[in-house]
């Protein structure tokens, strides 16, 4: 990065001429709106196809308050900002819970919208024509010349806005919206509350792409409608993808190198942009995880990875109050008709394991998607720690002493495990160096410590699953619900776990545990549920199980091959 | 009767947009991808089609063939170029490789055919019917029924043949398919095929009666990723619906309101139509991918 | 690590320099900025080609140059192609786009490098920002739409004009002048409205056009929107006169439709070189024709003409982008669509015609002369 930026100065202070600058400049105009849309799309995976409206809107505002009403560069960037971003809050609101490509449409939708009232308020904004005349960007009394103070001018915001973006995409808010990309579910029941991280990833994309509007006109000196067109949004994106999803030297690599792409072939007149489009296609075939992917693997080959300082174990604190567990009552849920449960009633106090058994399909799951707030119970009521919680979303039961696992371990592809872990804990945690000393200690407590510094990739099941458990266990949940978690474990593995179980609900912990394998289970819970059609068909004691005529004729009923009972 | 008049307009429209969404969403369901060149490459059948009309001086009809032929070819250079490398990657990387074949196709069909908006050939006549005081362009009709028919035929063949069960394997899961014996590779090059041909016939229709020029797709791939889009991801039937119903803003809308206004108008209800049903009007077709 | 910079600095060092600019002191060059690619590319491959083949006569003793860039459609496109354009070599004059918002964005940045700005851009404001270096050979949408105002009053006596127009900086700035032209007729136009050059089909703006009562459609339509609302009409059974604007006079517009659904349909423009009035304008179209394989426009011509009066100017001893300046704002010059002189403000063309066509050829016929018609209008 070092160097890139090196050579950048080196280029602009010696050898670039007048044309040379002037598309350095529009790069780093580019650049800075590709930050923002770094945090919404490249960390949030939101498809926020307003990033090109929202530069639009800040290219409005200089130029409307620049050439009608005469205001400076010190009054007319901020307002270019908090324009978009009052813009984008309300709008946020609305569609922030759409998925991935409703989320696209309704960007888009949106910023179809803001260009029809660019083109049809001509009093306003000078319809198609725009408004000529916007003086250049004046600092407190000096009009910034073109050519290299302006390029400094952009450029110092840009090494700003990258500073901050940087800061912001390797803090709390960075990781938690990688988390909400690679699993939302997950992310919810990790207790990182969707919506608020979304808009506020939006309300931050339309402060970049406004600043970033704000310094194109002061370029270009005119502004247009051309500005709220699709193919600035279209070079955003690519800039972003070529540079490299989710980075911030991403989005500068990117822009300096696609904005001089098509100038360098304008010898060929028309034909540049065909090379440009090939080119365009190479690099994305070429260099899967974008430009700056390619020079980390080759600068990782050239000097060997370094590790990581890590920082040391420290035990999360217990909150403040122990919980008296969670009680349910007359749960319902239908799926189309379907009851998928039917009046399900349970207690899960502090210190005990509750077993939740039934054959496949009987609603286990449901209830426990139910209980950590993935789904909404059409009927009942909840009570967590004695407060009432029915129909809470997941993250606010997270954040209230619920802690889940799920049947197949979900940990986002292509992360550490210490950064994996100490994501359970970015919803608590003041920074992201406390959840890492956090998230070790529970590693070290799994006795997977020795994991941390490894990819998640290609762990084996048996430590994937440890390192969920660290996840669940790591944010000392009141109530922990755990999904088949001794699925595909050996007898030893599974001597262990019970172990650890046994010990965590010595130290006051509601457990709930679903499973199929009765030899682990029985011996460590203390009560049975057994479920059928979404009914519970017995409550009681573990040693009653295997000896029940209904559990017996549910599970023969239902499936004959099942031999979970008998074993 | 005006309003009869405009009707029959609009869902010659329609026909038209569901047409060009009609190859989206093929390739939309066989590889969860975001095929974003595919105004482009409706643009450049109309294109071919106009080029061809004087070498073949005979009606649409005989052009159409040629055109299904050379546009699969397209297609199939298509999957090579930007699909194929990319399938394991996150699905955002087609949505930027297929731009850049856009950008090539567009800038490509400026150098080789012109700036000039051209027309193609009618598929079967110039003439306009008059049935009970309507005017009916024969090409509206040929437009309505070859959308209808093409509809009919992708539904037909996923639901009923061979090949369809296969496609459809491949869309959901290539892992699995190819496990049981699909051939996953082939599914995928054919369906590109299909649907670049699909891109061709509604060139070639859309070009004569609404013209076309180097620059018309970009219009285009924004219309049919909001019909695929509202009518519910990778929905066929969604599509065809959200295709007329942005005919319907286009046509019936904008002779109450302006032209302006009746957009302004269409996006306002997508907007309402996301916040109140937020998986498209038909529901989804295809999981999403990763 | 020094190696991997100057590589970078090399890459971007290598777009920057004007390596091509090794040419010998006294030529001239004569960049050509207009939009070969997006919704302009029509009338900016025109003027191109009108540009590139008024510089093949190259002025005795004089050795020029020129290169063609593509502005795009964006206003930063053509500042950035004229900044690299300054830095190469002496720049005598620049041809540049006919897009409005492209020249509006050009001009601060021409004076500031004291570079005369030839086109051909309808768009009025260009010639009202007080720059001096801008000079317009096609008439102004003043002079265009009080031309079609007077013709559509004054000729067919109709004062209940339909005016449909383009959404787009073209159709906006025309229509605003039409209203002013007609306004000084003391006609009110019974319909107006405004489409997206996106919309395909017109039917609903014709409909509710036709339900206004009008006697006359006005258009001021891109190129094939007015073939597509010509086609419409046609269909309809509309027998209202029809009187368009600019983009119909281009010959790739008629390409698009029947001889017989032009019948009666008329046009204003500044001039149509295809209809061959003069031995000097068919001798243009030939060669037109001959190098590069279509049909010339009025942009064409305009551009012709512009950059003729420009080497003109440099053969009587203009040699540097001042001089030539001057000779423009001063000189008149007899070129082939009209007599040019600039009116201080840049405007260098002050006529109008209208041609119209007559339903068995796509080649239409001139039928009227305005000579500086907002005079005598007023």
């Amino acid at each position: 990065m070092g160097v890139g930026a090196l050579a950048l100065l080196a280029y602009a202070l010696a050898f670039a001429s007048p044309y040379g600058l002037r598309v350095l400049t529009v790069a780093g105009v580019y650049a800075l709106a590709t930050f923002g849309f770094q945090i919404v799309f490249g960390l949030g995976g939101a498809l926020s196809l307003a990033q090109g409206a929202f530069f639009g809107v800040g290219a409005y505002v200089t130029g409307i308050l620049g050439s009608r009403y005469g205001l400076g560069f010190e009054a007319t960037f901020p307002l270019s900002m908090l324009v978009p971003l009052l813009l984008a809050l309300p709008v946020g609101l609305a569609v922030l819970r759409l998925d991935s490509h409703y989320f696209a449409l309704a960007t888009l939708g949106i910023a179809q919208v803001l260009h029809l009232l660019a083109v049809n308020l001509p009093e306003l904004t000078g319809g198609s024509n725009g408004l000529a005349g916007v003086p250049a960007a004046v600092l407190f009394g000096w009009a910034v010349p073109r050519g290299l103070p302006m390029a400094g001018l952009v450029w110092g915001l840009v090494a700003l806005g990258g500073l901050i973006g940087w800061r912001l995409a390797r803090g709390r808010l960075g990781r938690s919206l990688t988390m909400l990309r690679d699993d939302p579910l997950a992310a919810a029941t990790l207790g990182l509350d969707v919506g608020r991280l979304r808009l506020a990833a939006f309300g931050i994309s339309a402060l970049f792409a406004g600043a970033a509007g704000a310094l194109a006109v002061h370029t270009q000196r005119v502004v247009s409608p051309e500005v709220l067109e699709f193919p600035v949004m279209i070079s955003i994106l690519t800039v972003a993808i070529v540079g490299g999803r989710g980075r911030m030297a991403g989005a500068v690599v990117g822009a300096v190198l696609l904005l001089h792409l098509p100038e360098w072939f304008r010898f060929l007149e028309r034909g540049y942009l065909v090379v440009y489009g090939a080119a365009l296609l190479a690099t994305v075939v070429l260099a899967p995880e974008g430009l700056t992917g390619l020079l980390d693997r080759i600068a990782a080959r050239l000097a060997g990875r370094r590790p990581r300082a890590m920082a040391d174990a420290k035990e999360p604190p217990l909150p403040p109050i122990r919980s008296e567990g969670l009680t349910v009552e007359g749960l319902r849920k239908s799926f189309g008709g379907v009851r998928a449960v039917d009046g399900v009633s349970l207690d899960l106090r502090p210190g005990t394991v509750t077993g939740l058994i039934g054959p496949n399909g009987s609603g286990k799951s449901t209830v426990v998607n139910l209980l950590s707030g993935l789904e909404r119970s059409d009927a009942g009521r909840v009570l967590l720690g004695g407060r009432e919680v029915t129909g809470a979303r997941a993250d606010r039961l997270a954040r209230a002493g619920l802690a889940r696992s799920f049947q197949a371990a979900a940990l986002p592809q292509g992360a550490g495990v210490l950064e994996a872990v100490a994501a359970a804990r970015l919803a608590f945690d003041p920074d992201t160096a406390t959840a890492e000393a956090h998230a070790r200690w529970a590693l070290d407590r799994l006795g997977v410590g020795h994991l941390a510094g490894q990819s998640c990739d290609g762990l084996p099941a048996a430590l994937r699953r440890r390192v969920e458990l660290a996840r669940a266990l790591l944010r000392r949940p009141a109530v922990l619900l755990l999904d088949e978690p001794a699925a595909g474990l050996t007898d030893g593995e599974k001597a262990e776990l019970a172990a650890l179980l046994r010990e965590l609900a010595g130290e006051g912990m509601a457990i709930l545990l679903v499973e199929h394998d009765m030899g682990f289970l029985l011996p460590l819970a203390g009560r049975v549920l057994c479920l059928d059609r979404g009914r519970v068909i017995y409550d009681g004691p573990a040693d009653g199980v295997r000896h029940d005529v209904a559990v017996s004729a549910a599970y023969l009923g239902s499936s004959r091959s099942n031999p979970a009972v008998s074993a | 009767m005006a309003a009869l008049q405009l009707l029959v307009n609009g869902v010659a429209l329609g026909a038209a947009y569901a047409l060009v969404a009609l190859g989206f969403v093929l390739v939309l369901n066989a590889t969860s991808a975001v095929n974003f060149a595919q105004g482009d490459l409706v643009m450049a059948g109309g294109l071919l089609a106009a080029a061809l009309a004087p070498l073949i001086p005979l009606p649409g009809i005989v052009l159409l063939p040629v055109v299904l032929v050379l546009m699969a070819a397209l297609g199939l250079l298509l999957a090579l170029a930007a699909y194929l490398p990319l399938r394991r990657r996150p699905p955002v990387s087609v949505f930027i490789s297929t731009i850049a074949v856009g950008i090539i196709l567009q800038n490509g069909a400026a150098i080789l055919f012109g700036p000039e908006p051209r027309a193609a050939p009618p598929l079967f006549g110039d003439d306009t019917l008059h049935i009970a005081g309507l005017a009916v362009p024969e090409q509206s009709l040929a437009i309505v029924a070859v959308a209808a028919l093409l509809i009919g035929a992708q539904q037909w063949v996923f639901a009923r043949t061979q090949l369809g069960r296969r496609l459809r394997a491949t869309a959901q899961d290539p892992e699995m398919a190819r496990a049981c014996g699909v051939p996953v590779t082939a599914m995928i090059l054919v369906t590109f095929a299909i649907g670049t041909a699909c891109a061709g016939a509604a060139g070639l229709l859309l070009a004569n009666r609404y013209f076309v020029t180097p620059t018309s797709g970009g219009d285009l791939i924004l219309k049919a990723y909001i019909a695929v889009t509202v009518g519910g991801w990778g929905s066929v039937p969604g599509a065809v619906a959200g295709a007329l119903l942005i005919a319907l803003f286009e046509v019936g809308v904008s002779s109450v309101l302006s032209y302006p206004m009746a957009l302004g108008a269409l996006y306002l209800t997508l907007l309402a139509v996301l916040v109140l049903r937020p998986q498209g009007l038909f529901g989804e077709a295809v999981r999403r991918r990763g | 690590m020094r190696r991997a910079l100057s590589l970078l600095i090399g890459l971007l060092a290598a777009s920057s320099c004007p390596s091509s600019a090794v040419r010998a002191d006294d030529t001239l060059s004569f960049p050509v900025l207009v939009p070969l690619t997006g919704f302009l590319s029509l009338e900016g491959t025109s003027q191109r080609n009108g540009a590139v083949l008024a510089l093949r006569q190259t002025p005795a003793g004089v050795a020029i140059a020129s290169e063609v860039v593509d502005t795009g459609t964006s206003p930063e496109a053509a500042v950035t192609a004229l900044e690299r354009a300054a830095g190469r070599g002496t720049v005598g004059a620049v041809a540049a786009s006919m897009l409005g918002t492209q020249m509006l964005a050009m001009l601060p940045l021409a004076q500031e490098l004291k570079l005369p700005l030839v086109t051909v851009s309808g768009t009025a404001s260009i010639t009202e920002q007080g720059n001096p270096w801008v000079f317009r050979f096609f008439p102004g949408d003043a002079v265009t739409k009080a031309a079609h105002a007077r013709y559509v009053v004054e000729e067919l006596g109709r004062r209940q004009p339909a005016i449909i127009y383009q959404t787009t900086a073209y159709g906006q700035s025309g229509k605003a002048h039409l209203d002013a032209a007609f306004k000084a007729l003391g006609v009110t136009p019974v319909f107006e409205e405004g489409v997206d050059p996106a919309a395909k089909d017109l039917l609903p703006v014709l409909t509710k056009a036709l339900a206004a009562k009008p006697d006359v459609l006005v258009l001021h339509l891109h190129s094939s929107p007015t073939a597509l609302l010509l086609r419409q009409a046609a269909s309809s059974g509309v027998t209202l006169p029809i009187v368009a604007g600019s983009a119909m006079h281009q010959p790739s517009t008629a390409a698009l439709l029947e001889p017989a659904e032009l019948k009666g349909v008329c046009a204003e423009t500044a001039a149509s070189p295809i209809s061959g009035d003069t031995p000097e304008v068919r001798a243009f179209t030939d060669a037109y024709r001959a190098a590069f394989g279509k049909e010339p426009d009025a942009f064409a011509l305009g551009q012709y003409d512009g950059i003729t009066m420009v080497l003109e100017a440099v053969k009587a001893g203009a040699r540097s982008p001042d001089a030539i300046r001057k000779a423009l704002s001063s000189e008149t010059f007899k070129g082939l669509a009209m007599t040019y002189k600039s009116d201080g403000k840049g405007n260098m063309a002050h006529s109008a015609v209208i041609v119209c066509y007559d339903g068995a050829s796509r080649v239409p016929t001139l039928v009227k002369r305005y000579d500086d018609p907002t005079l005598a209008a007023k």
